[in-house]
């Protein structure tokens, strides 16, 4: 033992005092040479011939001192650190590549990661609560969700140790203060907490005990973005009251900062509420699945075990309740890993992509930066090869002072990137997602972040440091010393011809995709949704719960009453949905033409309601017949209006104007409405939707909750000089409604958006892609022209004019640069075909004119790479040049 | 015996003063055999069983037992002792020297005499052997 503490000792103090140890040695060989030098003396010689036969025998110091300290063991540690200080050296010495390479690297790996920061925050972001592996959640009976009932049920059968259910649906008025204002909470269950754990910052959590749904609780807990947002950080909160829909909530508790919901997908409410009655009517229906399930593992049980009682219990309900036909477990994993569901897929998707789109931009920036240390090696030839032939081995020379300064490079990229992602970060964190459901994203730089940049740093040291290496090892010393470079009409496949085309090659590849979605998004914005988009105001209201249908109505009609008066205001009518921002989904139904012999047919179509004038106010045309009228009210004959679409498919060539048709569908059942009027088409879901076909009914003939209602307003000019006053106006009628006024144009911003977010993105995306790509290209074909300076002297000296020399550069440039944007359309072309599912209607995911415009725009890009440098070597007089080296 | 000190001659290692134990080594040259150098680090073991000694009293002690025959040259002397050294076989402590300057002496440690025993007898065992097969073949 102290055998092995003796020399680990040893092996420290090598490496921490190489210079102690050398010296040491240095003694102890002086010494020997002073005693054999003594030996001589005694032997009679005198002491100058002493010395110098000491010295004879004595032999070589240098070796024997080589031969000690490679016994040491520590040899190789010290030619690795003696390597990486001598090519950071090597690097300082040339600051242009040093900063060019870092920076292009830097821009690759900042993007790299902030792609993953933001997968792990919208994929695999784990909530915050106590023990987040053994809480799974659930779907079971073919649904995301699960009835009041059997999450009663499946608590109670103790498949797992205790199940919770949470609601993030239903949108409630908070009087706050002055005013109200819409929030969705998130409705829990009793257990809730208990099931979960969510830590607390002031107060603590409802437990079971007290919150029971047959308790009628009025319990609230807040988050802490609320307290601090909406009530001040007021320290004295708990035990307050907060009224909710007219209702009083007791405050019990602040939860933790920083924390992500259980909902996952940074969805984060402000509020949880305990259930009860009020605020969940659908307790009592067997109807309405309306509770996402979430449940803790039982101490021993492991996830297949849950899955499999909880799938039991469910299927012996099922068979109870007699739908056993769905019944089942359809998902079942930990909260905070890769759930499953339609919104899991598209959210991948898109990440999927933005993961490739950044992957390719740290592909170009290390070809880049391997291009340009190719050029580096390939002017070092004669100093490499005279180091080889002086000894030094082919790993130390070539290899380790390459990796080293790949190694410099990555690190100082990477290190830049990390700062690049983080400023990218605070940007992401700050950014506010105009949809109703709040969304908050927390993006920090720790451990997995700091992980998955060492990955980084490892990929592009490969990517930037495995092809110059092969390049420079493969060359014999011979041919070094000739510095031999293949004359223009030699057309060679070097390591830099390589380089460059795979360059240009995904820059293309790039390119194609950034234009895709920029003219994705000049489509969507020139596409007519149908209505005025200019002159209207949209105002949302939002009506407390327990008021009725009847009541909202009456309500609204005074408001429009209000809203006529106000200078400005040209008309206003009452609506129930926004057409692409708040559109209920599509019925379906069996559509007969009441008289007419055809059959029955299976038909889709959207369905609004209406007050009158709403086709004047929103700026559609009614192109047969009239638009609704005060008359037309509960009591009156039932009238209906159908859009050119409607009347197209299903009315052909004659007039629907008297026809009396009738609709059985899943919610409704009328004996039938007189077709009074036809209006144009609009969009109502997106821009890029096929043309639709729509049933307009009015408001009062139509029964139905009303607690989320519309008011347009169409204003003469300018619609954000009217907000102020149209919200006064709808305040002063009922403070308890939560009033949100907006011009339509802002209204739409919910639909463009993610064209917008997929244009931003790629777009910035693939410029700087162009970018890195052009830099590349120029700096390339400048050091080959420099190389070649001799050959075009000798050419410009034979007679050759100087459109002649530009042209056999572009040549060059242009057969490479070819190559590679033909291979890069060519995969374009595969590639991007699952991206359609991004694109709006009418521009396929092949787009003649992204492709055309990429090939040109590189074409221009190559033309001026190639120009600049080949234009300033022709200016140097063919003497100077012959001489230049 | 005999082919190692043949192969010695051929290799410039034995002059006419004896056998000359100085030879050169890269890690990525062939390896001289490894009798000699084993030698050499029992020859050091053994000196340093007695007592104490510094570099020069080691090569001087090796020359003296061996009856002047084996001459131990500083450009093998030193890497063997700091081999051993870092094997932990004997350990090194800079000490005021008999003629009052300072030198390196080293000790030999439990482990080097542990080894120090295992080489003699693998020693005696290796020429018994040889020298029966010389005499039988």
């Amino acid at each position: 033992m102290f055998r092995q503490l003796d020399v680990i000792r040893l092996r420290l103090r090598s490496l921490f005092k190489a210079k102690r140890v050398d010296d040491e040695l240095d003694r102890e060989l002086q010494d020997h040479l002073e005693h054999l030098t003594e030996e001589n003396v005694a032997r009679g010689m005198s002491p100058r011939d002493a010395r110098y036969a000491a010295l004879r025998a004595f032999g070589n110091v240098s070796v024997t001192k080589e031969q000690s300290r490679d016994t040491r063991g520590t040899t190789m540690i010290e030619n690795l650190l003696r390597d990486l200080r001598y090519s950071l050296r090597g690097l300082l010495h040339s600051p242009m590549l040093l900063v060019t390479a870092a920076i292009s690297i830097a821009l690759g790996a900042g993007g790299n990661i902030a792609v993953f920061s933001l997968a792990r925050e919208l994929l695999f972001s784990v909530p915050g609560v106590r023990q987040p592996e053994t809480l799974v959640s659930m779907q079971v009976s073919h649904g995301s969700h699960a009835t009041y009932q059997r999450w009663r049920d499946l608590d109670e059968s103790g498949a797992l140790q205790r199940i919770a259910g949470y609601s993030f649906e239903r949108q409630l008025n908070w009087f706050g203060g002055y005013a109200a204002v819409s929030v969705t909470p998130m409705i829990v269950t009793g257990n809730f907490f208990d099931v979960t754990g969510v830590p607390t910052t002031l107060g603590r959590t409802f437990s079971e005990s007290e919150a029971r749904a047959e308790l009628q609780p009025r319990l609230a807990v807040i988050t802490h973005a609320f307290w601090q947002q909406n009530l001040g950080g007021d320290s004295a909160i708990v035990g307050r009251t907060l009224l909710f829909d007219g209702e009083g909530y007791t405050v019990l508790g602040v939860l933790a900062p920083g924390l992500r919901s259980v909902a996952g997908f940074a969805l984060s409410p402000g509020v949880y509420l305990a259930l009860n009655r009020s605020n969940m009517p659908a307790i009592a229906d067997t109807q309405f699945n309306v509770l996402a399930l979430v449940g803790r593992l039982k101490p021993s049980q492991t996830l297949e075990q849950g899955r499999a009682a909880v799938d039991a219990a469910d299927r012996r309900l099922g068979r109870i309740a007699g739908d056993s036909l769905y019944a089942g477990v359809q998902g079942f994993s930990p909260v905070g890993g890769l759930g499953s569901g339609k919104m899991v897929n598209v959210i991948s998707l898109f990440i999927a992509m933005l993961g490739l789109v950044a992957l390719l931009v740290l592909l170009i920036a290390c070809a880049n930066v391997a291009g340009l240390l190719v050029a580096r090696a390939a002017e070092r030839r004669r100093e490499t090869a005279i180091r080889l032939a002086i000894g030094g081995t082919a790993w130390r020379v070539v290899v380790m002072q390459q990796t080293g300064e790949v190694f410099w490079l990555a690190l100082i990229g990477t290190g830049g990137g990390l700062l690049l992602s983080a400023a990218l970060m605070r940007v992401a964190n700050s950014v506010h997602v105009p949809v109703p459901i709040p969304i908050k994203i927390h993006l920090t730089t720790d451990l997995p972040v700091l992980a998955w940049a060492v990955g980084v740093l490892i990929l592009s040291m490969l990517f930037c440091g495995l092809l110059p290496a092969i390049g420079t090892m493969r060359r014999s010393l011979t041919s070094a010393l000739k510095v031999e470079e293949p004359r223009y009409v030699q057309r060679k496949i070097t390591p830099r011809v390589l380089l460059l085309a795979s360059q240009v090659t995904f820059s293309t590849l790039l390119l194609v995709t950034s234009l895709l979605f920029v003219r994705n998004l000049t489509q969507s914005e020139l596409t007519n949704p149908g209505f005025d988009v200019e002159r209207t105001l949209v105002t949302q209201i939002v009506f407390p719960q327990r008021q009725s249908a009847a009541d909202n109505l009456s309500l609204l009609q005074r408001t429009i009453q209000r809203l006529v008066v106000i200078p400005g205001v040209q008309s206003a009518a009452i609506s129930s949905a926004i057409p692409l921002t708040s559109q209920a989904g599509p019925h379906a139904g069996r559509f007969a033409i009441l008289g007419d012999q055809t059959e029955r047919t299976h038909i889709e179509y959207v369905e609004n309601r209406l007050g009158p004038g709403y086709f004047g106010t929103m700026g559609i045309r009614v192109t047969q017949g009239r638009d609704f009228l005060p008359s037309d009210r509960a009591g009156t004959p039932k009238v209906v209006i159908i859009n050119e679409e409607f009347a197209r498919r299903y009315f052909q060539s004659e007039s629907p104007i008297g026809s009396r048709i009738r609709i059985v569908a899943s919610d409704s059942a009328d004996p039938g409405v007189e077709v009074v009027g036809v209006v144009g088409n609009s969009k109502y879901y997106t821009l890029g939707e096929d043309q639709r076909g729509a049933l307009y009914y009015p408001v009062e003939q139509r029964s139905g909750a009303l607690s989320l209602a519309f008011v347009i307003v169409r204003t003469a000019g300018n619609p954000d000089a009217l907000i102020a006053p149209v919200r006064r106006a709808v305040g002063e009628l009922d403070p308890s409604v939560a009033v949100q006024v907006e011009p339509m144009r802002s209204a739409l911003m919910f639909a463009l958006l993610p064209s917008r977010i997929g244009a931003v993105m790629l777009g910035s995306l693939g410029a700087l892609g162009l970018v890195l790509a052009a830099f590349g290209l120029y700096a390339i074909v400048a050091y080959n022209v420099s190389r070649r300076i001799k050959e075009i002297a000798i050419r410009s000296a034979l007679g050759a004019t100087r459109g002649r020399i530009l042209s056999l550069v572009a040549r060059d440039v242009a057969v490479v640069v070819g190559l590679g944007v033909a291979l890069g359309l060519g995969i374009a072309a595969i590639a991007t075909k699952p991206l359609a599912v991004f694109l709006v209607a009418g521009l396929s995911a092949t787009d003649p004119l992204s492709f055309l415009g990429t090939a040109l725009l590189f074409g221009c890009v190559s033309l001026l790479a190639g120009w600049l440098p080949a234009r300033s070597a022709t200016r140097v007089s063919p003497s100077i040049a012959m001489r230049a080296e | 015996m005999i082919t190692p000190v043949l192969r010695a001659v051929a290799n410039g290692f034995i002059d006419n003063r004896g056998i000359v134990v100085d030879y050169l080594y890269t890690p990525f040259s062939v390896k001289p055999s490894d009798l000699i150098q084993g030698t050499l680090d029992v020859l050091i073991l053994k000196s340093l069983a007695t007592e104490p000694r510094h570099g020069w009293a080691i090569a001087k002690r090796i020359q003296s037992v061996s009856g002047e025959v084996l001459q131990v040259k500083q450009g093998s002397l030193y890497p063997a002792l700091h081999r051993l050294e870092q094997q932990g076989l004997i350990r090194g402590a800079w000490r005021t020297s008999e003629t009052g300057r300072e030198a390196k002496f080293y000790v030999i440690t439990a482990a080097g005499k542990k080894q120090l025993k295992h080489e003699v007898s693998q020693w005696d065992r290796l020429s018994a052997a040889i020298k029966l097969a010389l005499k039988n073949a």
